[in-house]
């Protein structure tokens, strides 16, 4: 993982396995998101089971890693690049999980949605969740290749996930006052943009964890933020 | 971490060592930093023990040895023909990896120096010397109703504590440590580390380790040696966090060779 290999196998085996299961987490994580937001804009409620089962999949490789974790702590002491590796993969699994949580959060909120969701209100969320789905596969790339330029970029990113969040928050708002009959889809559709929203928000935190694996050093200065969310 | 704001006390510069055709140090050059605990990290054989050897002359004793170069304590050459190797001694201690007590009683192995160095003109004094460095030492409490029994007689930490309390019983400025702990069990160890943190208050300590975790636990400043050259010095939080070099990377995350 750093060129050379350890001199003790089974470390490098533990080392490995870690990785393959961040690897693996993170790739259903994206699915799940993936699959919320299409369950969302094709308002397709046959779906929202199987997403909401998944979920149990990534929380239990967040328990295997987290075992793992604390096995490779006691067993080996890791210093350097492996204590960054061990630190990072632990905060990044525990953001990994919280998105698969949202992205659940989201697909649930499909069930009350009425069939017909009006086409004014999906523009801006679709493009948020494309925008949120390409963030977080930037952000497992950008893990794969230890890219630290990718890692600032994506961090550098959220910024337009809060502008498009608004702009979706906005529309909806100014659907629900043409009607208040409209406020309970109005409700959870504010509920699926804020979640995807905060799945934003934790792939910017794996970016900085990403950060801190390659370079030994925490990304600096505030996150540029769009302007405040009003929910 | 800043590592300029601390007053050197040793200075190691250009420092070459040869046993006999064998080079052992290349071009040593090092800074030791007055009441803190530099630890020194590297593989068997990597010259980190002939270093700490060079800075209270216990090469001198060894014929086939010879030393290039230059060691400074306080801005004074300590190579120098004029140096007296015994006083130099004296301010500089030296523990060992096995705890060596002379087998004599615990009160004549912290009495041995100050006889030697004439540093007490009667038995209150003697008595209170030896009374003062098994305290510093935290041996005193465990001790006091057995001076006149072997040192040998006590157990392992103990006899290392007993060695680092004869160190002290002579009031030097540097303790050197070559692995003090390798033969000592947890405890044991814990209360030298303990100690160590204790003692940097009013000594300069150079401790060489082979544990990277002893190293963390008591060192501000870490070198690692390899090959007789010194890879990379900083603080001991850089070193083990995050090293400038990859051969230190290597090492301390266990992928050499």
């Amino acid at each position: 993982m750093s060129g050379t290999g350890h001199t003790v196998k089974s470390y490098e085996e533990e080392m490995q396995s870690l990785n393959d299961n961040l690897v693996m987490m993170g790739s259903l994580t994206e699915n799940q998101m993936a699959d919320a937001m299409a369950a969302v804009i094709k308002v397709d409620k046959e779906s929202v089971d199987k997403i909401v089962k998944n979920d149990g999949k990534i929380n239990e490789l967040r328990s295997t890693i987290d075992n793992q974790i604390t096995t490779v702590l006691v067993k080996r002491a890791p210093m350097a690049v492996d204590l960054r590796i061990t630190i990072s993969t632990m905060k990044i699994s525990h953001d990994l999980e919280r998105i698969g949580d949202l992205a659940k959060s989201v697909a649930k909120k499909v069930k009350p949605l009425p069939v017909d969701l009006p086409n004014e209100l999906i523009g801006s969320l679709r493009r948020l969740g494309d925008l949120v789905q390409k963030q977080l596969k930037d952000a497992l790339d950008a893990y794969l290749n230890r890219s630290k330029d990718k890692a600032i970029e994506i961090w550098k990113k959220d910024e337009q996930v809060d502008d498009l969040t608004n702009l979706a928050m906005n529309e909806v708002a100014t659907y629900l006052q043409k009607d208040k009959k409209n406020l309970e889809m109005a409700t959870h559709l504010l509920f699926v943009t804020k979640n995807i929203e905060r799945a934003g928000d934790h792939i910017t935190n794996i970016a900085e964890s990403l950060y801190y694996l390659i370079e030994g050093e925490y990304l600096e200065g505030a996150r540029p933020k769009g302007k405040p969310v009003e929910s | 971490m800043e590592l300029n704001n601390s007053k050197i006390k040793i200075k190691a510069k250009n420092l070459n060592v040869y046993y006999g055709k064998k080079q052992a140090l290349f071009d040593i050059n090092l800074d030791i930093n007055q009441k803190e605990v530099t630890a020194l990290i590297g593989p068997s054989g990597c010259g980190k023990s002939t270093f700490i050897r060079c800075i209270n002359r216990m090469n001198d004793v060894i014929d086939i040895c010879k030393v290039e170069g230059s060691v400074e304590i306080d801005g004074a050459e300590i190579n120098e023909k004029n140096v007296d190797v015994v006083t130099l001694r004296e301010k500089v201690g030296m523990v060992f990896q096995k705890p060596n007590p002379f087998p004599k009683s615990i009160y004549d192995n912290i009495a041995y120096g100050p006889i030697i160095h004439g540093a007490a003109e009667n038995k209150d004094q003697m008595d209170n010397i030896v009374e003062t460095s098994l305290k510093k030492a935290a041996l005193w409490d465990e001790v006091k109703d057995r001076l006149n029994e072997p040192g040998t007689s006590l157990s392992g930490g103990q006899q290392q504590r007993l060695c680092i309390a004869r160190a002290l019983s002579v009031n030097p400025e540097v303790i050197l440590m070559d692995e003090p702990c390798s033969a000592l069990d947890p405890i044991a160890t814990a209360k030298i580390e303990e100690l160590i943190d204790d003692l940097k208050k009013s000594y300069t300590i150079v401790i060489v380790t082979h544990s990277m975790a002893q190293a963390v636990r008591v060192s501000q400043k870490t070198g690692f040696f390899h090959l007789g050259k010194i890879i990379e010095v900083d603080s001991t939080d850089k070193i083990f966090k995050n090293p400038a070099n990859k051969m230190t990377q290597d090492y301390i995350t266990g992928r050499f060779g």
